[in-house]
């Protein structure tokens, strides 16, 4: 028989504020252990929380790029459980008004992976294990996250990757968080059972809790769907319960103590007041909106003919996308420009976080002002590719290795004379070229181009030396 | 019905040093206090919903970073622990 995956993902993000959900205590990742509290995050009696506007703002440019419906009225609620990495032994959450519902991710296949909700809450702290010893570090607590329910509309691990990608994507383009995974600012827990193939009936899920990389999320998924599939096929059931997936091993195992299935006695926060947003304050946040990635990819691929791929890879990171654009402004050809970015500039950016952060080393006017002696025939693609060269290891524009005499076509006596020239002094490869060679013209071409800086016409020299060499007994 | 064993536990749970002789006291206020809780178990109006007495919405704080507290008041209380962190000592 074949088994049918089916999953759904709870993804928690980061967002991206200054200050907590309920304090003025810095976001800043890192940092010596309980710097970045106060009395209101360390949990202290008497203390009262005070909502982040920004986090509610956040969450409401979330729901809206993920086409959710945002609630009118929404509230916070607690979540009890005790744990150690919670000081105040409950969470503040969001249980049956989250602030958006309904909403969707499209997938490149079409399929559109259903969002249940998006919340807002507080994070926990950090726990740190050490020879059955714990120790804790609260900077994290209250830090604010979304949590980003879908529907079980996932079919397959690749679909799950990319769900995960193109919210990741969505989340970083609107600016709400930098959804860096290894800084667990992103973080999903994993619904996933098996179903015969063509069966509408949900099988029994497990949930896979804290995947914090893309590996060990296919990893995961993939050892408990055969997992799940031997079970049944053995005549056994599947259990309802929430693992742990343990890279070092390769398995997912059944946590204990936090995550036992428990009622969380949902009651309304009553220490924080009613959130209510109108039509009006939503239209804002929606006319706020940047082009979403989708809508970009688009119309790179329609207005300015980039292939998919080209136009995916700039999108990816919103400063490169936005760096393309203003270096393009203008030109009628933005490929090329595209193509600079791509090629030289992104070689220039070793790391993703590189390319994240738009560290290119010319601003984005150098590369138009390059591009531009280009588009208007003033230079040759050979000498501008080694000035673009020049000018990522300097910084400097094009006016520093371009000079006047290097603009403009060199006229047929000159290119004439230098050729003549080229084929005169080296007899060799001229040798080897009437010995059949036809590829030692090559070595002459290079020749003719370093002596005219690059901007002759390749094709006339080539056509040009051909003849010299033919003529010549 | 509240014991005096509960009571007991509460104290030991909050770090409260309870005298034996006060224990029968505490025991007969925290069951009055818990009875008065269930008179709201007798109403009979289902009442009006609200959002709060004072009738506030959207409360916010806007986001700018205020100084945190140095570490050594973060954790001036805590019982135990290495390098700044707290300490969370071992079920029994
Ligand atoms: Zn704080």
């Amino acid at each position: 028989m074949s088994w049918e995956l089916v999953s759904g993902l709870e993804t928690h993000v980061e967002l991206s504020t200054n200050t907590k959900i309920f304090c003025g205590c810095t976001t800043k990742f890192g940092g010596e252990p309980n710097t970045n509290c106060c009395p209101i995050c360390i949990g202290l009696p008497g203390t009262l929380p005070k909502l982040n506007r920004q986090v509610v703002h956040y969450a409401i440019m979330a729901g809206l790029a993920t086409h959710c419906t945002i609630n009118n009225v929404s509230k916070m609620d607690r979540k009890n459980y005790v744990y150690p990495d919670l000081p105040k032994a409950y969470q503040i959450s969001q249980y049956d008004k989250p602030l958006c519902e309904h909403g969707y991710i499209q997938l490149d296949n079409g399929r559109k992976i259903g969002i249940t909700r998006i919340h807002i809450e507080e994070d926990a702290g950090k726990l740190v294990h050490e020879h059955g010893d714990t120790f804790v570090d609260y900077n994290r607590g209250g830090v604010p996250l979304i949590e980003i329910v879908s529907e079980p509309d996932i079919r397959s691990i690749a679909e799950a990757r990319e769900y995960v990608e193109k919210l990741q994507m969505i989340m970083k383009h609107i600016g709400v968080s930098d959804c860096k995974m290894q800084e667990g600012s992103l973080r999903c827990d994993v619904n996933i059972s098996v179903r015969p193939e063509g069966s509408n009936e949900f099988g029994t899920r497990t949930e896979i809790k804290n995947m914090n990389s893309f590996t060990n999320m296919e990893k995961a998924m993939a050892y408990e769907y055969d997992r799940q599939i031997d079970l049944l096929e053995s005549g056994g059931k599947v259990t309802q319960e929430t693992l742990r997936w343990n890279p070092d091993e390769g398995i997912t195992t059944p946590m204990r103590g936090k995550e036992d299935a428990h009622d969380y006695r949902y009651f309304r926060e009553p220490d924080l007041v009613t959130i209510y947003t109108t039509d009006e304050e939503i239209e804002a946040i929606r006319q706020e909106l940047p082009e979403l990635p989708d809508a970009r990819i688009a119309r790179y691929e329609s207005d300015f003919g980039l292939p998919e791929a080209d136009a995916q890879l700039l999108v990816k990171y919103r400063k490169i996308a936005e760096y393309f654009e203003a270096a393009g402004e203008g030109l009628a050809n933005k490929k090329t420009v595209a193509n600079f970015i791509l090629g030289q500039i992104f070689r220039t950016l070793v790391t993703d976080e590189e390319k994240e952060n738009g560290a290119v080393a010319i601003p984005p006017e150098y590369l138009h002002d390059l591009a531009k002696l280009l588009e208007d025939g003033k230079i040759k693609m050979n000498l501008a590719k080694t000035t673009l060269d020049k000018m990522l290891e300097t910084g400097k524009p094009c006016t520093d290795f371009i000079s006047e005499q290097d603009m403009g076509d060199i006229d047929e006596d000159t290119l004439r004379t230098i050729c003549q020239s080229v084929v005169d002094n080296n007899p060799k490869a001229v040798a080897d070229f009437k010995g059949g060679k036809d590829k030692a013209v090559k070595a002459l071409i290079g020749q003719v181009m370093k002596q005219t800086r690059g901007k002759a016409d390749g094709r006339k020299a080539e056509a040009m030396m051909v003849d010299m060499m033919n003529d010549m007994e | 019905m509240v014991t005096r064993e509960e009571i007991e536990n509460i104290a030991l749970l909050s770090k409260l040093f309870v005298a034996e002789e006060e224990l029968d006291g505490l025991t007969k206020e925290m069951d009055q206090m818990i009875a008065f809780a269930d008179t709201i178990n007798q109403a009979t109006d289902a009442g009006e919903e609200f959002d709060n007495i004072n009738g506030l919405q959207n409360a916010f704080r806007e986001d700018e970073v205020v100084p945190s507290y140095p570490q050594s008041e973060i954790l001036k209380n805590r019982d135990g622990g290495v390098d700044g962190f707290f300490y969370v000592a071992k079920h029994k």
